[in-house]
C-alpha cells in the first residue's frame, strides 16, 4: 500500500468520524421533529407550519393508514412531475432567463422532471447551456427539497409501522413532508449555501459574465477550436463566458437532500460549484448526513438504539470495502496514462495516480472518496469525471448503485431498503433455527415477506429491464461513444443510475435522445415508486399487528452475528442479480486492458 | 383508497407544491443571494479578476494557455459553439474529455500531449511530464495545476520572458495555495493569476 493510499484512507476515517459526530445529534432532532415534539425551533417555525396545514386542509393529528399515505405520495409525485415538466417546457416564456434559453422539448422535460421528482437527478442536458435561472431555482431546487422530504416521510411511516400497537396508522404524508422541509432541510441548506457562497460558489441573478481571453484562440469552419495561426482558422475567439446564477443555494440542497443534480454540467468538478477543498469536504460529508441520521433515528424510534447501530455497522462495513477498492484502483495510473514512464504519476509535488478527469485542487484521493460516497448514498453528484476513472474504479459505483440504496441510500429510501433486507434476513435466520420469524416484536408473516421481497428485488429488476431495452435498441447502440465492453458499461451505468435513483452518469453517452429519455425516465419512476409502495404496504401490515412479547427465544437483531448475516444476504442478492452484467462491462474492459 | 381521499390528497398536494415553490424556490435562493451580495459580493458574482476595467476571467475557470511566456494549464477541450455574445461572436466554454483512461484512443492523446509538452521544454529533456499537464480535468476548465507541473515549466518561462528562474518561481509561489490544515485538498497553482503577473497586469 502506497503512502498516498494510506493518507486517503486516514482521510476517509476522518470524513466518517465527522459525519457520525453530526448524524448522532441530527438523529435525535429528526425524531423530535417528525414526531411533532415542541422544540426551540417550533417557536419560530410553528406558525408557518400550522399555516401550511390550514392551507392544505390537513391536521397533524390526522394520521393515515398505509393506503391513504401511498395515495397521497402518488398524487403528490404526479403534481410535482406535471408542474416541473410544464415549467421546463415553458421556460422560454418565463422570467429569470437572462440568457434567453428556449423551453425544453417534451421528452427531455419529462426525463428531467421524473429525475428530480424521484431524487435521481440524472441530467440529459447540461444546466448552464439549457436551463434558465428560473428553471434551476424555482423548478429543480424545489424538487431537491421535496423529494428527500417525501423519502423521509416514507421512512418514518415504516418506522411507525414497527412501533404502533395494532392501529394500522403510519402517519400523515403531508405533515411529514412539511416538517422535514421546514425544520431539517431548509435550515441545513441555508447554512451550507452561505458557506459555499463565501468560498466562491456564485449566488446571483445577474446574467452570465463575459471576460477577455489572455490568449485568443480561433475556430475553423466547423466551429472546432484551433490555434490562431492554424491555416484552417476562419474566426478568432477573444472572449470567454463565465456562467453564473443562483448556484450556491442549489448546490447545498443537492448534497444534503441526496439529490446530486448540479447547476452546471460538470457538477461539483466545476470550480464554480466546488471552488475549494473546504467546499469539497463539506459537500462530501453532507451527502451521508441525512441517510445516516435516519438509520440512527430508527434505533431511537423503536426504543432500542442498538437496532440503529447494528444497521449503521452493516452500512459502514460495505462502505469501507467500497472505499478501499476505489481508492486503491484510482491510486494507480493506467498503462495508457503512464505511457512507458514518460508521464510522471507519482506523488511528489502533485497528486499521485489517475489524474484523468480529476481536478488539481481536489486530487485523486478525495475524488475517489467522493465517488464511493456519492454512489453509496444514492446522491449522484460528482467532483471528477466518472468516465475518467479506471475500469475497476467504475466497478465500485456500479455495485453500490446496483445493490439498491442499502449502503446509506437516498434520504429515507436508503433506510427503507435496509429494513427490507433486514426483514429478509430475519426470516432466513428464523428458518435456520426453527423459530417463528419476528422483528422488533412484530410477527413477520407471508404478507410482510412478499413486500420485503418486492423492496429487495424491484430495483435490480427495473435496472436490468432498462439495460436490456437500451442494449437491444439501435438508439442505445448509436448513443455510446466507443462500443465494446466500455460502450456496454455506459448503457449499463445509465440504466443502473436511473433505476437505482442515483443520477450520476458515465460521460460520453449521448443521453438526450427521445427513447433514452423515456426509458430512463420510466425507470426512475418505477425504481422509486415500486419499492416505496412496498415499503408502505409493509408498514401498514406491521402497523396493524399487536406487538408480541419477546423472550429468551427471540432472535437478536442487534448482534454482530445478525449483522454478518444481513451483510451476506445483501451481497448475495446483489451478486446474483448484477454479476453477469458487470462481467460484460468493467470487468471485461479491465482484463482487455491488462493482457 | 377511494375517490374522495384522492381528491382531498390532490388539494393538499397542489397547495404543498405551490407553498414549497415560494419557500424553497424563491425565498430561499433570494435570501442566500441577499446575504452573499452584502457579505461576499466578489465571490457571489463569479470571482472575476478585473484590472482597470478589463475583466480577465474568473479565478475559478481555467483558460487555454500555450504562449511561450505563459504558464500552461491543464489541456482544455474548448468549445466555441455553446455560447455567443449579443453580437453573435462565439464565446469560449469547455467540456470534459469523456474517454476511459484504459482506452487506446486515450493512450494516443496522451502520447500526443507528451510530445507537444516535451517539444516546448527542451531544457527538461526526457524527464517524465507531470500527469496533470497531459490529462483533462473533470470539468475541462480546471483553474489550477500542481506545483510539480509549474516547476516543470519554469525554465521555458524564464527564457521567454527574460526573467530570472527565481523571479518566475517567486510569482508561482505567490499564486500557490496549500492544502487546508495540511490535509484537505492538494497544493495548487492558479494558472490565470500567474500569467497575469507574468504579463505585468496584476
Amino acid at each position: 500500500m502506497s503512502a498516498d493510499v494510506g493518507a486517503t484512507l486516514l482521510l476517509a476515517v476522518a470524513y466518517g468520524g465527522v459525519v457520525l459526530a453530526c448524524a448522532v445529534p441530527l438523529s435525535r432532532y429528526l425524531v423530535a421533529v417528525m414526531e411533532g415534539r415542541r422544540l426551540g425551533a417550533t417557536r419560530v417555525l410553528g406558525p408557518v407550519e400550522r399555516g401550511l396545514y390550514r392551507l392544505m386542509g390537513t391536521k397533524a393529528t390526522d394520521t393515515m393508514g398505509w393506503k391513504r399515505f401511498l395515495t397521497s405520495l402518488l398524487v403528490f409525485t404526479a403534481v410535482c412531475l406535471a408542474g416541473l415538466m410544464g415549467l421546463l417546457m415553458a421556460q422560454g416564456a418565463l422570467p429569470g432567463n437572462p440568457e434567453a434559453l428556449p423551453g425544453l422539448p417534451a421528452d427531455t422535460a419529462f426525463n428531467l422532471a421524473a429525475s428530480f421528482v424521484t431524487n435521481t437527478d440524472w441530467q440529459p442536458v447540461a444546466g448552464e447551456t439549457h436551463l434558465s435561472y428560473f428553471s434551476q431555482a424555482v423548478g429543480l431546487t424545489v424538487q431537491n427539497f421535496l423529494s428527500p422530504a417525501a423519502g423521509i416521510a416514507v421512512a418514518f411511516a415504516l418506522m411507525r409501522g414497527l412501533v404502533v400497537r395494532g392501529t394500522g396508522k403510519v402517519g400523515n404524508f403531508f405533515v411529514d413532508v412539511v416538517r422535514a422541509v421546514l425544520y431539517v432541510l431548509l435550515p441545513l441548506a441555508l447554512l451550507l449555501a452561505l458557506v459555499g457562497a463565501a468560498e466562491g460558489i456564485p449566488q446571483t441573478f445577474q446574467g452570465y459574465e463575459t471576460v477577455q481571453l489572455l490568449e485568443p484562440v480561433a475556430v475553423d469552419a466547423e466551429g472546432n477550436v484551433v490555434d490562431v495561426d492554424d491555416p484552417a482558422a476562419v474566426q478568432t475567439v477573444t472572449e470567454a463566458v463565465v456562467p453564473l446564477g443562483p448556484q450556491a443555494s442549489q448546490v447545498a440542497i443537492k448534497q444534503l437532500g441526496t439529490n446530486g443534480g448540479g447547476f452546471n454540467g460538470a457538477n461539483s468538478a466545476s470550480a464554480l460549484e466546488n471552488p475549494t477543498p473546504l467546499t469539497n469536504f463539506l459537500q462530501c460529508v453532507a451527502m451521508p448526513l441525512v441517510p445516516f441520521a435516519l438509520i440512527l433515528a430508527f434505533g431511537r424510534m423503536v426504543g432500542d438504539r442498538r437496532q440503529g447501530r447494528a444497521l449503521m455497522a452493516a452500512v459502514l462495513v460495505l462502505l469501507a470495502v467500497g472505499i478501499v477498492a476505489v481508492v486503491v484502483a484510482e491510486s494507480q495510473a493506467t498503462p495508457q496514462l503512464a505511457a512507458d514512464g514518460s508521464v510522471y504519476t507519482g506523488g511528489l509535488g502533485q497528486a499521485a495516480g489517475n489524474m484523468e478527469g480529476k481536478e488539481v485542487r481536489i486530487g485523486v484521493g478525495a475524488s475517489a472518496l467522493w465517488m464511493a460516497f456519492t454512489t453509496a448514498i444514492a446522491n449522484g453528484s460528482s467532483n471528477a469525471s466518472l468516465v475518467g476513472m479506471t475500469p475497476m474504479g467504475t466497478l465500485v459505483p456500479l455495485v453500490f448503485i446496483g445493490l439498491g440504496e442499502v449502503v446509506g441510500g437516498g434520504a429515507g429510501t436508503g433506510l427503507a431498503g435496509l429494513i427490507g433486507f433486514t426483514v429478509l434476513a430475519v426470516f432466513v435466520a428464523s428458518l435456520m433455527v426453527g423459530r417463528s420469524p419476528q422483528y422488533l416484536g412484530k410477527k413477520i408473516g407471508p404478507a410482510e415477506m412478499r413486500m420485503a421481497t418486492v423492496m429487495v428485488v424491484a430495483p435490480a429488476l427495473v435496472i436490468l429491464a432498462g439495460a436490456v431495452v437500451l442494449t437491444l435498441s439501435p438508439v442505445g447502440a448509436s448513443a455510446v461513444g466507443e462500443g465494446g465492453p466500455f460502450g456496454f458499461s455506459q448503457l449499463l451505468y445509465a440504466a443502473t443510475s436511473a433505476g437505482g435513483n442515483n443520477g450520476s452518469g458515465l460521460g460520453g453517452l449521448d443521453a438526450n435522445l427521445p427513447l433514452i429519455n423515456l426509458v430512463l425516465g420510466g425507470e426512475m419512476l418505477l425504481g422509486r415508486l415500486i419499492p416505496m409502495a412496498a415499503a408502505l404496504a409493509l408498514a401498514g401490515h406491521l402497523a396493524s399487528r399487536e406487538p408480541q412479547a419477546s423472550g429468551a427465544a427471540t432472535l437478536s437483531t442487534a448482534s454482530p452475528l445478525f449483522v454478518t448475516l444481513l451483510l451476506v444476504i445483501i451481497v448475495l442478492v446483489g451478486a446474483l442479480t448484477l454479476l453477469p452484467a458487470l462481467a460484460l462491462g468493467p470487468v471485461a474492459e479491465q482484463f482487455a486492458g491488462a493482457f | 383508497m377511494n375517490g374522495k381521499s384522492v381528491a382531498r390528497g390532490a388539494v393538499s398536494a397542489v397547495v404543498l407544491f405551490a407553498a414549497a415553490t415560494v419557500l424553497c424556490g424563491v425565498l430561499y435562493p433570494l435570501a442566500v443571494a441577499g446575504v452573499a451580495a452584502v457579505a461576499f459580493p466578489w465571490q457571489a458574482t463569479g470571482s472575476i479578476i478585473e484590472v482597470d476595467g478589463v475583466k480577465y476571467g474568473s479565478a475559478l475557470v481555467g483558460q487555454p494557455f500555450r504562449g511561450e511566456g505563459h504558464l500552461w494549464g491543464r489541456p482544455t477541450l474548448a468549445d466555441a459553439r455553446a455560447f455567443a455574445d449579443e453580437d453573435g461572436a462565439p464565446l469560449l466554454w469547455y467540456g470534459p474529455e469523456n474517454l476511459s483512461p484504459a482506452s487506446d484512443e486515450f493512450g494516443e492523446r496522451v502520447a500526443k500531449r507528451v510530445a507537444a509538452v516535451r517539444a516546448a521544454h527542451p531544457d527538461q529533456g526526457d524527464a517524465p511530464v507531470p500527469s496533470d499537464l497531459v490529462t483533462v480535468s473533470g470539468s475541462g476548465f480546471d483553474p489550477h495545476i500542481s506545483p510539480a507541473a509549474a516547476e516543470y515549466q519554469v525554465g521555458r518561462i524564464a527564457a521567454a520572458t527574460g526573467r530570472s528562474v527565481e523571479e518566475v518561481r517567486g510569482i508561482i509561489r505567490q499564486c500557490t495555495e496549500r492544502p487546508l490544515l495540511g490535509a484537505l485538498g492538494e497544493a495548487r497553482v492558479n494558472v490565470l493569476k500567474v500569467n497575469l503577473m507574468l504579463d505585468g497586469i496584476l
